[in-house]
C-alpha cells in the first residue's frame, strides 16, 4: 500500500497519496464543513420505476406516476413524501456508465474509475474525510452501514479507510470495552508503552498503520455516545420509517451533525432480475420515508445547504420486463439524484428517449458525476496524487462538473 | 367423463398487447374471459366442439387502467368479476346477446411490431390476426381498497366475496350490497386469500417481499371469518415460506397451498392441509420449476391443478397425491414464461390458462 512521491531533485518521499496537496487548500475546504451523505441503492434501482416512468409504454410497468411539487418532475407513486420535497432534488435521467456488474459497478460508482485500472483509486468517502474531514475529531471520518462500497481508501490510506457499523446504525459488540474505564485507560497506557519500544527497534509502516488504527479506536470509544440513537429514535422513527433503512438515515444525520464529513447507508434488496415490480415496491415504501425525512431534518437543523445528499446505485435497470417479471441491468441511460450541499434543487438534468433506451440529450459519465459532486463539496475534482511515482487525478481526464446542477 | 390423464390442446388464443395474467370461464356457459397487464379483458366463445380456427374475441370489457391480478364469474354466468392493481373490483354484465362487434382489433400487434422491426435481419412478418369486438363498460365498481388488488375470490354461492391488497388489508364482503362483512390487516402484503365453502374460514398468505433486510415476511394462518381472528397460524411449520395460492375443496375439507416468488429448483410445490387441524396432510411432487403461480380444485371434487412459473400446468388426484397429466411443455431455457392463472370449466372438461407469452389456451379432457 505504500506509496512515494518524487521531489523535482528526485528526492523519494514516503506518501500515503496526498503530499502533493497544497496544506492550506485542505484546510480551506475543511473550514469550508461541507459534508455528505450517499444513499446507496445496492443491487441496482430502477430508474423507470422512481423518476424516469414511462407510463403507456412496454416499458413502463404497472407503476403510475404522481406529480410532485416541481412540474415536469414526476415520479412514483410510492414516493408520495419524496414528491413533497421535490424543490430539493437534482434527478439527472442521463447518467451513461460503463460497468455493467455488481462488483465492477459498485467500484466504478464510488471512485469513478474502472476496476480493471490497476491503480486501486480511493472510494468517494475516503476523498471528502481526507479534504472535508477533521483530523482532531474523535469520530471516524467516513463511516458506513449496510452493503456499500468495495474499494476502501485505495491509494490515500489506512488513515482514511471506511468504518463500518451495523445496518441500523448501531455500533458493533466490539465496542463495548472488557474492563471499567480506569482499567481500560492503564491497558491502553501499557499497550502504547510497549508497542514504543517495540517500534523503537523495528521501524516499519505496519506497524504504524496498527498503531494509528489503535489509537483511532480508543478515540472512538471516547465519542461513542453519538452512535447512540435509543432515546431519540422513538420520536424519530416517526419521520423515517421504523426499518433498519430508517434507522441508517436517522443515524447519518446524527453523524453529520457531530462533524462526520461522510456516512454512507445502504438500502438492498434492488438487484430485481425477478420480480422487479414486487422488489421495488416494498423497497421504496422504506425507502420514501426514510429519504424525504432525512432531507427535512437536514433542513430543519440547517445543515442541508452544506450537506450533499446523493441517491444512486452501481446501475440502472433495463426498460425492457425480462419473463421473469424482472430487469436485468443497464447502464446506457439511467438515473442518479442529488439534493442539498450545495446542488441547485427542483430540477431534472437530460433525459431518455420515449421507451428509456437510451439517453436524449447531455449524457452524465461517471467522471462528470464525481466532478460535480466533489465541486459542490468544495474539493477540486482535478486534484493531483500520486500513486508511487504515477499521477492520478481524482476525476478521470476529459471530464467535468455540470455546471447546471450547482446552485 | 372427462378423463384428466389426456389433456390436448383446442385452441391457443393469441393475445399478445401483454402478459396475460389472468382467466376464467363464465358460468357454465361456452364463455372464457383472459385479463392482461394492461389492464384489458377479452372475452371468447368457445365452439362446442375442439378443433378448427381458434375462435376470436367477441368483446373487449373497458375500464380497468391496470394489471388484471384475478378474474371470476358469478355462478350464472352473468356477472364478471375482476380485481387490479388500480385499486378497484370491477363488475360487468355480461349479456346473453352482446352489442354489435365495432371495435377492431389486432391481437398479434406486438409480433407484428416485433418482426418489423427486426425486419431487416431476416425477420418474418405475420400476417394480422384481425378481430372485431364489442365493447362492454363495467356497471359497478367496488373502491373499498386503497392498494393494489392482489387475490380475490367468490364464495361457492356466489354472494360472498374475499379480496385482498398488498397493503396487507383483507375484506369480506357482500357480492349485492357490497357491505363489509369483516375486514382486517394482516403483516405484510395479502398475497393469496382463499374463502372456504361455507365462508367460516379464510386462508391468507402474507409476506414482505424484502430479500436481505430485517423487514422482509412471510407467514400463512388461517382465520376464522366470522370474528376476523386467527384460527391456526401455520407459519411456524411453513417458516419464511411465501405462498402464491390458495384454494379450498368443494367439501371444505382440504384446502391448498401453493409456494411461489421466484424459488430455486423445484420447490414451487402444492401442500395439501386439513383446515380443521392446520395439519398437513401431504404435499404433492414434484413442484414447479422455479415457483407456483395458481391453483384451482376440479370441479369433481378429487383433482386440483397447479400452474407455473415453468409453462406447465400439473393435474394431481388430492386423495393419493398422485400426479394425474401434465398439461403442456415447459419451453426450456433458465428462465420459463409463467402460466399466470388457469381455470377449470363448470362440467370440468376444459381449462384455460393464462399465458404471460401473450396468449390463452384451451385444453380439453376428452372422456
Amino acid at each position: 500500500m505504500k506509496g512515494v512521491a518524487v521531489t523535482g531533485t528526485g528526492l523519494v518521499l514516503p506518501n500515503w497519496g496526498a503530499l502533493a496537496q497544497a496544506k492550506s487548500a485542505t484546510e480551506a475546504a475543511i473550514k469550508n464543513k461541507k459534508r455528505c451523505i450517499m444513499l446507496w441503492m445496492n443491487g441496482g434501482a430502477s430508474q423507470l420505476d422512481t423518476f424516469d416512468m414511462k407510463p403507456g409504454r412496454p416499458t413502463g410497468g404497472p407503476f403510475r406516476p404522481i406529480a410532485s411539487k416541481v412540474s415536469g418532475m414526476p415520479m412514483c407513486e410510492y414516493l408520495p413524501k419524496m414528491a413533497t420535497v421535490a424543490d430539493k432534488l437534482a434527478v439527472i435521467r442521463s447518467m451513461k456508465t460503463q460497468s455493467p456488474d455488481h462488483p465492477d459497478g459498485i467500484y466504478h460508482m464510488h471512485t469513478c474509475y474502472k476496476m480493471s485500472e490497476r491503480t486501486p483509486h480511493p472510494e468517494i468517502g475516503a476523498v471528502i474525510a481526507k479534504y472535508n474531514g477533521n483530523p482532531d475529531s474523535d469520530l471516524p471520518s467516513f463511516v458506513r452501514m449496510g452493503s456499500t462500497g468495495n474499494g476502501g481508501a485505495g491509494y490515500l490510506g489506512p488513515l482514511y479507510e471506511p468504518f463500518g457499523i451495523g445496518r441500523d446504525g448501531k455500533l458493533g459488540s466490539f465496542t463495548s470495552p472488557y474492563l471499567p474505564e480506569e482499567g481500560e485507560k492503564k491497558r491502553a497506557d501499557l499497550f502504547r508503552f510497549v508497542e514504543d519500544e517495540f517500534t523503537s527497534e523495528h521501524k516499519a509502516d505496519p506497524f504504524a498503520s496498527h498503531r494509528m488504527a489503535k489509537e483511532r479506536a480508543w478515540r472512538l470509544l471516547r465519542a461513542k455516545s453519538v452512535f447512540d440513537s435509543s432515546k431519540d429514535w422513538p420520536k424519530a422513527k416517526e419521520r423515517y420509517g421504523d426499518t433498519e433503512f430508517g434507522r441508517g438515515c436517522f443515524m447519518a444525520r446524527k453523524l453529520i451533525e457531530a462533524g462526520v464529513p461522510f456516512v454512507e447507508v445502504g438500502q438492498e434488496n434492488y438487484d430485481s432480475h425477478a420480480d422487479n415490480f414486487v422488489c421495488h415496491k416494498a423497497n421504496m415504501q422504506l425507502l420514501d420515508p426514510a429519504w424525504s425525512g432525512l432531507l427535512l431534518d437536514l433542513e430543519e437543523r440547517g445543515l442541508l445547504q452544506d450537506t450533499l445528499v446523493i441517491w444512486m446505485g452501481e446501475v440502472g435497470r433495463t426498460p425492457q420486463i425480462n419473463n421473469r417479471a424482472g430487469r436485468d441491468h443497464y447502464i446506457r441511460a439511467w438515473t442518479v439524484v442529488l439534493a442539498g450541499g450545495g446542488i441547485k434543487g427542483g430540477q431534472v438534468y437530460g433525459s431518455t428517449d420515449v421507451d428509456g433506451k437510451e439517453v436524449k440529450d447531455n449524457p452524465v459519465s461517471e467522471g462528470d458525476l464525481f466532478a460535480t459532486i466533489y465541486t459542490t463539496l468544495g474539493i477540486d475534482s482535478r486534484a493531483k496524487h500520486y500513486h508511487g511515482v504515477r499521477p492520478i487525478w481524482l476525476t478521470p481526464e476529459g471530464t467535468g462538473p455540470v455546471k447546471e446542477l450547482i446552485g | 367423463m372427462a378423463d384428466l390423464s389426456k389433456p390436448s390442446m383446442a385452441w391457443n388464443l393469441t393475445w399478445d398487447a401483454e402478459w396475460v395474467t389472468a382467466v376464467t370461464f363464465l358460468g357454465s356457459s361456452r364463455r372464457v374471459a383472459a385479463g392482461n397487464n394492461l389492464g384489458q379483458i377479452l372475452l371468447w366463445e368457445l365452439p362446442a366442439k375442439a378443433g378448427g380456427d381458434p375462435p376470436k374475441p367477441v368483446a373487449r370489457l373497458d375500464g380497468h387502467i391496470n394489471v388484471i391480478s384475478r378474474l371470476t364469474s358469478s355462478p350464472d354466468g352473468k356477472t364478471l368479476i375482476s380485481a387490479s392493481y388500480d385499486h378497484t373490483v370491477r363488475f360487468w354484465d355480461v349479456p346473453e346477446n352482446l352489442p354489435a362487434a365495432t371495435e377492431p382489433l389486432t391481437l398479434n400487434a406486438r409480433m407484428i411490431e416485433d418482426t418489423t422491426r427486426r425486419k431487416s435481419n431476416g425477420a418474418k412478418v405475420p400476417p394480422a390476426m384481425e378481430a372485431k369486438v364489442a365493447v362492454l363498460k363495467s356497471t359497478r365498481t367496488f373502491n373499498e381498497h386503497k392498494e393494489w388488488v392482489v387475490s380475490l375470490e367468490l364464495s361457492r354461492d356466489g354472494k360472498t366475496i374475499i379480496s385482498g391488497d398488498d397493503g396487507g388489508h383483507v375484506l369480506i364482503w357482500d357480492r349485492d350490497s357490497f357491505a363489509i362483512g369483516k375486514r382486517w390487516q394482516v403483516k405484510g402484503w395479502a398475497n393469496a386469500v382463499a374463502l372456504s365453502p361455507d365462508c367460516t374460514q379464510a386462508c391468507v398468505s402474507e409476506r414482505y417481499p424484502l430479500v436481505f433486510d430485517s423487514g422482509r415476511h412471510a407467514a400463512v394462518k388461517i382465520w376464522d371469518a366470522a370474528k376476523a381472528e386467527v384460527f391456526k397460524d401455520l407459519s411456524a411449520e411453513y417458516k419464511g415460506m411465501f405462498f402464491a395460492a390458495a384454494a379450498y375443496a368443494l367439501d371444505g375439507k382440504t384446502l391448498a397451498i401453493g409456494r411461489g416468488g421466484e424459488l430455486d429448483g423445484m420447490n414451487g410445490s402444492v401442500t395439501l392441509i386439513d383446515p380443521a387441524s392446520g395439519k398437513k396432510i401431504r404435499t404433492l411432487a414434484p413442484g414447479h420449476l422455479s415457483g407456483l403461480t395458481d391453483l384451482a380444485f376440479h370441479p369433481d371434487g378429487k383433482h386440483l391443478a397447479s400452474s407455473g412459473r415453468d409453462t406447465v400446468v400439473r393435474v394431481w388426484e388430492t386423495s393419493s397425491g398422485k400426479l394425474v397429466s401434465e398439461v403442456g411443455k415447459s419451453r426450456g431455457g433458465q428462465f420459463k414464461d409463467w402460466i399466470c392463472a388457469l381455470a377449470w370449466s363448470a362440467d370440468g372438461a376444459w381449462m384455460a390458462t393464462a399465458d404471460m407469452a401473450g396468449a390463452v389456451q384451451i385444453w380439453t379432457f376428452p372422456g
